[in-house]
């Protein structure tokens, strides 16, 4: 097997809930060896997660194996006075540090970045938070929806005689994670070549902010305000989420060009309204849109939404069923041939579905392993990977330094 | 100028809007990313808003947005001469970016098996509505289709209403983020190895990988979580996530248990200083507050109370009286909002850009994300068509004028 893109990297990986914990999902996946050093004296919130988990033990919980995959995990109570004997082989081990506690946490701890860069000065450090780690909010508490508040996100979700609507998915908290891994990554590459370590402060709202650029751009530039608008979107009609045959299945449909207004209401049966002047153009479409997605309503409403997707697709019209995460799971052959997830067994939970990377290197494809149950490879991380005698294991082991 | 982490590295980048993201981003890393278009310009340009409502190809605000930074050439691909001359950028390229119809790179002799041959350290990604194999291969997509086939968007909207799309076309943000993880990843390889590859990437697959809670809900439980408006499904309970205060909304999620305890107390302790009824006084231990132990009528009258209390107050209060007393509240901005941000201006998160051909400058978000040795910065506004021609084709590739306007007579640039 080719080897994976990142054999060799060391992560210590204090990540943790979402974004810490997918950070260093990421960078595992492709073959970094991540330690997550976590405990029992403050778990995760996803091992306490009481969602689908039964046992009420920390171990049972396949949210949190969806974000930690491919991980070794290490059990150590940071606030433990003998902690540092440990945390301090970690760092000179590691070429990476992840972490994503309230700012400032790490260092009342003792373990901040100067402490770190101390110990091991080309060291990769990267700290992920709501608001950033320095100006005047950079303690403030964060989760995804404050990010999806914050960046403009909430504010063009949903209807125009609406309030704002969230979907019933993180988005902050997966996007924020991709930007720290390819910082991290980015970071590896530039070590090698100058020698030269680095801190990374990754704030969700700065990032999610970027996606709003046309409106902040519309704003200042035109005093315009944009705001939410349903499905439409100016450069396409029809462009919209259509009802089908069956209890709430729809199917979304956009038709940007001329080319692909033709393909759609010839694959509709060119009815006479179709020819209509009203509908001629896409700027004749735009201002007609209600009485336009009323006619494809009707037309929509006599079939399955896969049949309505099937139609328009072989005449070249972008369209799909509006899935449910069943049909993602059971009806769905291209998330299939992409191995979207990997059936994998878990110590405790048997086996189940295992999310892998939606990017796919090629030539070193990622290999996903499963989540590890809490502390355990204490014993093994630290008598294999920091060169700690068994005696000494069995010393802090007594000191309840691993919990 | 201190270095950035990617910088003396070159990308050739043909996507249209599915991909431009990704390229931003290397951009912004310190990648030198030649974006080639058409000649007469990337379709994409045609998308609005315009600068001062004016459609034109140089004014889309749009294109701007997303492709700082990156410098321009237009090329037809479609002719054999402009084959040769983009094989001949890619023999010295360390990344190509693209977002065409599987295969049809392939078609014009320009796929990644024929650009390993020119050049084996060349790394291809390659972004797509639902990726490089399998049955839906050659099906359209775009942002909305991407959300639908996903699994997202089912999740988003009001009940007695149709799947709404998240707006500000967050699954082209998402995806470009995502390929641009890969491509430094497949990079840090190709550095060590000398061997690039091909990076796959479908806007449907990065969707799909948002929806781990309700995957586990169907596996585990058999229950689908739909959409719910301003209520937030997740974890045992759904609870409102969305209130309307006086002159706007803002965001406020109830949480149990200790990680929702000093919020839960600041706003009880809100409502009564409001002088308003307060159920919430009945809860004596915010630490061990479970949500599942409740009656759905209780939540209720809680969140009737909580749903008072905002309506007293304008987003601006909550957000600035919040933040001092911790109620983990935020205000749902509008985009001159999120332009007046104190913390992002504290933190020196936007960077004027001038647009000289129309004498103006404008205001851009500056960083992804800070780094101590290196900058990581916007630093230029998007190019105009063709506006590199020169420095690429005369300059680098030696070009004669009179080639140059063959060329263009062709068609070829």
């Amino acid at each position: 097997m080719e080897k994976q893109a990142l054999a060799g990297v060391k992560v210590v990986d204090f990540g943790w809930a979402l974004v810490g914990s997918l950070t260093g999902k990421h960078l595992g996946d492709h073959g970094a060896q991540v330690i997550r050093v976590e405990s029992s004296t403050r778990p995760d919130l996803t091992r306490m997660d009481r969602t689908v988990s039964t046992t009420k033990g920390l171990d049972d919980n396949p949210m949190f194996t969806h974000f930690n995959t491919s991980k070794y995990s290490m059990a150590l109570n940071l606030k433990h006075p003998r902690a540092r004997e440990v945390i301090d082989r970690l760092i000179r081990w590691g070429d990476v540090v992840n972490a994503n506690f309230t700012p400032g946490t790490l260092s009342k701890l003792g373990f901040g970045y100067e402490y770190i860069r101390g110990i091991k000065p080309d060291i990769i450090m990267a700290e992920g938070s709501a608001y950033g780690q320095t100006g005047p909010l950079a303690q403030e508490w964060g989760v995804d929806g404050t990010g999806a508040a914050l960046s403009g996100y909430l504010h063009l979700t949903g209807w125009p005689d609406r309030g704002p609507v969230a979907p019933n998915l993180p988005y902050s908290d997966v996007v924020l994670p991709l930007f720290i891994a390819t910082a991290i990554v980015a970071a590896l590459d530039y070590k090698r070549r100058t020698g030269k370590g680095q801190y990374i402060d990754a704030s969700m709202i700065e990032v999610c902010s970027h996606q709003i650029t046309p409106a902040l751009l519309d704003w200042e530039a035109n005093r315009h305000l944009q705001t939410r608008n349903g499905n439409r979107i100016a450069y396409a009609a029809p462009h919209s989420v259509f009802p089908c045959q069956g209890d709430d299945r729809w199917c979304a449909i956009g038709v940007f060009t001329d080319g692909e207004w033709e393909a759609f209401c010839h694959a509709i049966g060119d009815p006479p309204w179709t020819k209509e002047p009203r509908f001629a153009t896409l700027n004749s479409r735009k201002e007609n849109e209600d009485a336009l997605e009323e006619l494809v309503s009707e037309w929509t409403e006599q079939h399955s939404a896969e049949e309505v997707m099937q139609i328009m697709q072989a005449a070249g019209v972008a369209a799909s069923v509006v899935q449910t995460v069943q049909d993602l799971l059971e009806h769905d052959p291209q998330l299939k041939e992409r191995e979207f997830l990997v059936p994998l067994k878990h110590p405790v939970m048997g086996a189940f579905g295992h999310p892998t990377p939606p990017y796919k290197l090629l030539k070193t494809k990622a290999q996903v392993r499963t989540s590890p149950c809490l502390g355990e490879h204490t014993e093994y991380v630290c008598t294999e990977f920091l060169g700690m005698s068994h005696e000494e294991f069995a010393e802090l082991s007594q000191q309840e330094v691993f919990r | 100028m201190a270095d950035s982490l990617l910088g003396g590295f070159r990308a050739l980048d043909l996507t249209d809007e599915k991909g431009f993201v990704c390229g931003k981003i290397l951009a912004a890393l310190g990648v030198e990313v030649i974006k080639i278009e058409k000649p007469g310009g990337d379709p994409a340009r045609g998308i609005p808003p315009f600068l001062h409502n004016t459609p034109d190809a140089e004014k889309s605000l749009y294109w701007y947005a997303f492709n700082t930074d990156k410098r321009s050439i237009t090329l037809n691909l479609e002719v054999r001469q402009g084959q040769d001359l983009f094989r001949k950028l890619a023999q010295k390229a360390d990344f190509v970016l693209e977002s065409f119809a599987p295969g049809y790179m392939d078609s014009l002799g320009l796929g990644y098996e024929a650009l390993r041959q020119a050049n084996p350290r060349i790394i291809v990604t390659s972004i797509t509505s639902f990726g490089q194999k399998g049955p839906y291969t050659q099906y359209k997509g775009s942002d909305l289709i991407a959300s639908a086939m996903g699994g997202v968007l089912l999740t988003t909207g009001d009940p007695d209403r149709p799947p709404v799309r998240e707006g500000p076309d967050s699954i082209y943000f998402h995806t470009g983020a995502a390929a641009a993880l890969g491509t430094v990843i497949a990079h840090c390889h190709r550095e060590i190895t000398g061997e690039g590859q091909q990076v796959d990437v479908s806007l449907q697959g990065v969707v799909a990988s948002r929806t781990f809670t309700n995957l586990i809900i169907w596996e585990f439980k058999k229950q689908l979580i739909k959409r719910s408006g301003s209520v937030r499904k997740i974890g045992a309970r759904a609870t409102r996530w969305i209130w309307q205060c006086k002159d706007g909304y803002v965001f406020w999620a109830f949480m149990p248990g200790k990680f929702g305890a000093p919020a839960n107390r600041v706003l009880s302790k809100w409502i009564d200083e409001d002088g308003l009824e307060n159920p919430l006084n009945k809860v004596t231990n915010w630490d061990e507050f479970d949500l599942t132990a409740i009656s759905r009528e209780e939540l209720d009258a809680h969140e009737e109370a909580i749903a008072k209390f905002f309506m007293n107050h304008t987003k601006k209060e909550i957000a600035e009286e919040g933040l001092k007393r911790g109620l983990n509240a935020a205000s749902i901005d509008s985009p001159p909002d999120v332009l007046e941000n104190r913390q992002l201006e504290a933190r020196g998160y936007w960077v004027d850009l001038e647009h000289p051909e129309s004498g103006s400058t404008l205001m851009y978000p500056k960083q992804f994300f800070l780094c101590n040795e290196t900058e990581n910065f916007m630093k230029r506004r998007a190019p105009l068509i063709g506006e590199h021609n020169e420095d690429i084709y005369v300059k680098e590739l030696g070009l004669s004028s009179t080639e140059i306007a063959a060329l263009k007579k062709a068609g070829v640039i």
